[in-house]
């Protein structure tokens, strides 16, 4: 025990990590309202941490070659030890991680806390969440089974909708006419490495900006009062507010260990429900599979293309509701954020989600 | 922004070689690009192969019928390319037995071979032949054997095929729910694909007591592969166990996690209260 203390107070001396921590955890306050959809964030980057940790381990044993990826898969699944478990991990843990990704941002955005002085905060969080889509994408290629084949074919193919560059930008993305060994060569490359550097750095400008101005304090209860103008940079305080540790931390280690739990409940119990047949089956550019759907998040965008009768509309239309959500703070630029006084906010979010909802649903039975 | 319209055009300059080094033809097949859109006997065998076991397992129309499917013209159907277009009905058993040749040697010793040309069977009068599905026993049934022969001889057969054939069918079904979940199946499937194309080889003699004495044989070797799922089957179990455990495990945290907030909530909130009375005094 002494010697622990010795060891901490060596490096405290020096780095002043109490001091820190102190700062950071204990005399760090929060809004007293504040409530748990706030620890969705904490939530995302745990089951992240998850997706890289089991991400390097996949890294060791497969092979990103066209002859050689599904065997190496396989061998994961069956010859390396607990690879089983590091492989369903990943895989399904991508599906959690979009679905708490997309709870976080759609909590953000009913208690309007991209408006001003959180521009930045949400921007940087919207393009978290395109790379997450793109990680998936790209890792979704990488076992090379019959599933990842066809489901990047189909994906891949929406490019050549775009009017003039459609073709060549195609031909970029997949190395070729047909996905092939350097569609595989780009998508592993882009999955390990380019995306997960954009990642990181946009992840770091989120928190950056979260802990810079401060949480934002939620639009609910008597006390809360609009935001007043301010010319100047100010953080947010809250001085009458609750201590991060541990009143907070203790509901963000719940709520971390509630999509934890579903994560190792669907992996030991349920895997099928993420990973269809064709998953199990080798790539065969010859045989296409009679149903091939892509992943529940891109059903809604999948179902949109096959609703226009002209593909190039379909992905104007998501264009342009990208590109509104990514500069919504820039366009809704009121001071309000109380949904009970935004009746026609709260009419556009729930037609939004009831819109995604239902448009995934549509398309996965269609 | 010209540096970074600069790295842009170079790293498009990177990539286009290689897409255009990348650029694979997919092979095409002749005889259904041209047949599909034929009407009536030229191109219902297309309409009919799609979905058939044939097509599942890759078997296209050359590789019966001879032919090139790579050329577009009349010369792919030439004899020069080796097409061999329509067998006559003595030709069947030699077209079909061209890959089962086991069946084809059985066939041709059992009764329904010695009478090919004289009105006995050959292949396609119980198979059928584009559309051909995986044999199953249904194949001998009353209605089909009856209008040859009395049904009594093909029941017994077929009697003593069904117990082994249901172990078969039970044992490709759980190896298809293993395969479902990640496993490596591809050695219990070849086991069991090997075993019952020998198996309903065994028909083909239409010799019952054959059948008879020969089953034993076959029950012990699906015994082995059954041994081999229950193995992997237990793993499972056992997999299950641990993975109940941590499901637990996390779920009693966010139990405690959930428990610890709301102490501290109820906390906050008398602190709050004598907060309050502190002022008011």
């Amino acid at each position: 025990m002494a010697i622990n203390k010795k060891i901490i107070d060596y490096i405290d001396l020096r780095l002043g990590i109490r001091d820190l921590l102190q700062k950071n955890l204990t005399e760090y306050l929060l809004p007293r309202n504040i409530n748990i959809w706030y620890s969705l964030g904490a939530a995302t980057i745990a089951l992240f941490a998850v997706q890289f940790i089991t991400g390097i381990f996949l890294l060791i044993y497969y092979i990103p070659n066209t002859e050689q990826a599904f065997a190496s898969v396989q061998a994961i699944m069956n010859e390396i030890p607990y690879g089983w478990l590091i492989r369903y991990l990943h895989a399904i843990g991508a599906n959690v991680v979009v679905l708490v990704l997309l709870l976080h941002m759609l909590s953000a955005l009913f208690m309007s806390a991209y408006k001003r002085p959180r521009e930045f905060t949400w921007l940087f969080g919207f393009l978290i969440f395109m790379v997450t889509l793109g990680m998936c994408l790209t890792g979704y290629l990488l076992p090379w089974s019959q599933l990842s084949y066809w489901a990047t074919t189909v994906a891949t193919d929406t490019m050549n909708a775009v009017p003039l560059i459609g073709e060549p930008l195609l031909q970029v993305l997949r190395g070729g006419s047909a996905v092939g060994q350097y569609t595989l060569g780009r998508f592993f490359a882009l999955h390990v490495m380019g995306l997960p550097l954009i990642f990181g750095l946009l992840v770091s400008a989120h928190l950056f900006c979260v802990r810079r101005i401060g949480v934002s304090r939620p639009p609910f209860g008597p006390d809360y009062r609009p935001w007043e103008p301010n010319d100047e940079f100010q953080h947010e305080e809250y001085p009458d507010g609750i201590p991060f540790f541990p009143n907070y931390t203790a509901e963000e280690v719940a709520v971390i260990a509630f999509f934890l739990a579903l994560t190792t409940g669907i992996t030991y119990f349920a895997p099928w429900i993420f990973l269809p047949s064709d998953a199990f089956t080798p790539a065969d550019p010859f045989v296409t599979p009679e149903h091939i759907k892509p992943e529940w998040y891109f059903l809604a965008s999948y179902q949109i293309l096959k609703v226009f009768p002209n593909e190039f509309f379909g992905i104007l239309v998501q264009g342009v509701i990208i590109t509104f959500l990514l500069f919504l703070p820039w366009i809704d630029r009121t001071h309000e954020r109380r949904p009970a006084k935004r009746p026609i906010f709260v009419a556009l979010f729930v037609l939004g989600v009831v819109g995604f909802v239902g448009l995934t649903i549509w398309g996965h039975f269609s | 922004m010209k540096n970074s319209f600069l790295l842009l055009l170079f790293a498009l300059l990177f990539l286009f070689p290689c897409a255009v080094e990348a650029q694979q033809d997919a092979p095409a097949s002749s005889c259904i690009g041209c047949h599909s859109g034929m009407q009536g006997r030229l191109g219902e065998p297309v309409e009919q192969w799609q979905g058939s076991i044939h097509q599942e397992n890759g078997i296209s129309c050359s590789s019966c019928h001879g032919g090139d499917p790579t050329l577009f013209t009349m010369e792919a159907m030439s004899p020069e390319k080796g097409f061999l277009g329509v067998p006559s009905n003595e030709e069947i058993p030699e077209f079909c037995g061209s890959c089962h040749v086991g069946v084809l040697e059985d066939y041709i010793k059992s009764a329904h071979g010695q009478a090919l040309g004289e009105g006995g069977p050959q292949c396609v009068i119980c198979h059928g032949n584009h559309s051909v599905k995986t044999a199953t026993l249904e194949l001998i049934n009353q209605e089909s054997c009856t209008q040859c022969h009395e049904y009594g001889r093909a029941g017994e057969i077929k009697e003593a095929l069904a117990e082994t054939d249901q172990i078969i069918l039970n044992l490709e079904d759980d190896i298809q729910t293993l395969h479902r979940i990640g496993i490596a199946t591809d050695e219990m499937k070849g086991k069991i694909f090997s075993i019952r194309n020998q198996f309903h080889r065994l028909f083909h003699t239409v010799d019952v007591q054959k059948v008879r004495n020969e089953t034993e044989d076959f029950q012990l070797r699906l015994q082995e592969v059954r041994t081999q799922v229950e193995e992997v089957r237990s793993e499972l179990t056992d997999r299950k166990v641990i993975g109940a455990a941590a499901t637990a495990l996390l779920l009693l945290a966010a139990v405690l996690g959930w428990i610890l907030r709301r102490t501290y909530k109820k906390d906050e909130e008398q602190g709050r209260v004598r907060k309050t009375k502190e002022q008011v005094r």
